[in-house]
């Protein structure tokens, strides 16, 4: 498990996938869509990250070292757990300056608390839940997948955005006086966190099952 | 010991299908496994590693069964299938420290003999490399981790006859000490004729014959004869084909009868392939 997520991360994935998380910064523009931050990940990182696999035909030599298929899933799932808790990290840490960059700033979209962080992280359990059962099909073609598990997670986000701005209870829990219960707001992250783990995990036995008939 | 024992494998594809494939390789020699393109060479290696579910049969290698010691034996097996185009813009030194990373046995100063003896700069991008340097560095890593039974898939196609006959010379010093085995696939029939043991014939997904080199060439008869002898051999004859003197036909040895008047001779394996071929197109 260990060496295959070694091999990923120097040779499969393009230092380039590390530093996107910097786009992190752009929780500094105020008021903005955050949501839009972590899509990026989605958006970017993803298909080009797994069209360097095909590209490489990672799919082949992964295959011909010795470890099981099912290694192979896990040792995949862990490396974009990784990146993905890279862009959460990075866009936390200047989520948290940006609110002390603009103190009383009125926001119509979700503020970057930390409830906000759990639906993003909810919304990165929606987007593993379909990425990867549906990628393990075949193991090299992305293409279907990436668009089923996108639009699942922008539907998420637009959804519960809209619900931010529409419904006072919803808005209070995120935006308004719910804002201020750090109790609360921890307990939100805490919640999401827990839906992001049980999702990708979901994900990584459908998507050991597919791939142990996947032939190579 | 067995290096390699497969037993009644079956897979079946919509349009193909491996039909009991069974055959044995004792340690210590070299197999050629030879087939036309598309016979089942490379599926029944794939299916030999685990690679595509057989349907049914059981693959040994080393006396266990891969489909129970799966990581196990393939820290003992070293294979290449097709060329190495993995990560090709990356160097050779970059690909090595991922590779020995999931061998337990891995043994750096072998590595390294094998670089100077193969003349391989570790400097150099996987895509820098000729066909032959891409096998040799391929057999570099499978030795490198004590590999005891080394599989290829066509390793000497596309190589010039001189990486060829180097590449021949290197497997048959490999196989001296008696420990490694080696079973590669081949259409290339001369290559056979100069390294290997014992030949396994498949054609069309089903194992025609394996057994020792020449009790495999001296199996066949090729036949020679003037087109009114071939009425008397007709119906032996695995496939035959007339030309203006008569015509040439593949006899199993034990149907030619010697007292014939047809001139009959050890055919070559290539013979042997053609022939076989042909019977299908009939």
């Amino acid at each position: 498990m260990h060496n295959l997520v070694m091999k990923d991360l120097k040779l499969g994935v393009s230092p380039l996938f590390f530093f996107m998380p910097l786009l992190g910064a752009l929780m500094l523009v105020p008021g903005w869509l955050y949501f839009i931050v972590i899509l990026y990940f989605c958006w970017i990182t993803v298909p080009n990250m797994f069209g360097g696999f095909k590209a490489q035909n990672d799919l082949l030599f992964t295959a011909m070292m010795p470890v099981t298929k099912r290694d192979i899933v896990k040792a995949r799932v862990t490396v974009v757990v990784i990146l993905e808790l890279l862009h959460m990290v990075v866009a936390m840490i200047f989520g948290m300056i940006s609110l002390r960059l603009y103190p009383g700033f009125k926001y119509i979209f979700f503020a970057p608390h930390l409830g906000f962080w759990g639906l993003c992280f909810v919304m990165l359990g929606i987007f593993n839940l379909i990425f990867i059962p549906m990628y393990y099909k075949t193991a090299y073609k992305f293409g279907g997948a990436m668009l089923a598990s996108v639009t699942a997670a922008m539907l998420f986000a637009g959804i519960a955005q809209w619900l931010g701005i529409q419904n006072s209870y919803v808005y209070d829990l995120f935006n308004g006086a719910g804002a201020e219960n750090m109790g609360l707001q921890a307990s939100i992250l805490i919640a999401g966190i827990v839906i992001f783990t049980i999702f990708t995990m979901v994900a990584n036995q459908i998507a050991v099952k597919r791939f142990l008939k996947v032939e190579i | 010991m067995l290096a390699l024992d497969i037993k009644n494998l079956n897979k079946s594809y919509p349009t193909f299908q491996l039909k009991d494939v069974s055959f044995q390789l004792g340690q210590g020699y070299i197999m050629g496994f030879i087939g036309a393109n598309g016979a089942g060479k490379t599926t029944t290696i794939k299916s030999m590693l685990n690679m595509i579910q057989p349907d049914s049969g059981e693959v040994h290698i080393l006396g266990r069964n891969i489909a129970e010691h799966e990581t196990g034996l393939k820290q003992e097996i070293g294979y290449a299938l097709g060329g190495f185009d993995f990560y090709s813009r990356s160097k050779i030194k970059k690909l090595t420290s991922v590779v020995k990373g999931f061998y337990t046995n891995w043994d750096d100063e072998t590595y390294y003999s094998y670089l100077r003896r193969f003349k391989l700069d570790e400097n150099k991008k996987i895509t820098e490399l000729s066909t032959g340097m891409k096998v040799k560095y391929n057999l570099a890593l499978a030795l490198s981790h004590g590999s005891k039974l080394i599989i290829l898939d066509e390793p000497t196609s596309g190589l010039d006859p001189i990486a060829r006959d180097e590449l021949l010379d290197i497997f048959q010093n490999l196989v001296v000490d008696g420990e490694i085995s080696i079973l590669f696939s081949t259409h290339i029939t001369s290559d056979l004729e100069k390294c290997a043991d014992y030949i396994t014939f498949i054609d069309n997904g089903q194992i025609i014959n394996s057994c020792e080199k020449e009790e495999f060439v001296e199996s066949y008869r090729l036949l020679n004869g003037a087109e009114s002898q071939l009425n008397q051999v007709k119906e032996q004859l695995i496939s035959y084909k007339k030309n203006s003197f008569g015509f040439t036909g593949l006899i199993h040895a034990q149907d030619y009868d010697p007292s014939s008047d047809i001139k009959a001779a050890t055919p070559s394996l290539e013979e042997i392939m053609i022939y076989f071929a042909k019977k299908e197109s009939i």
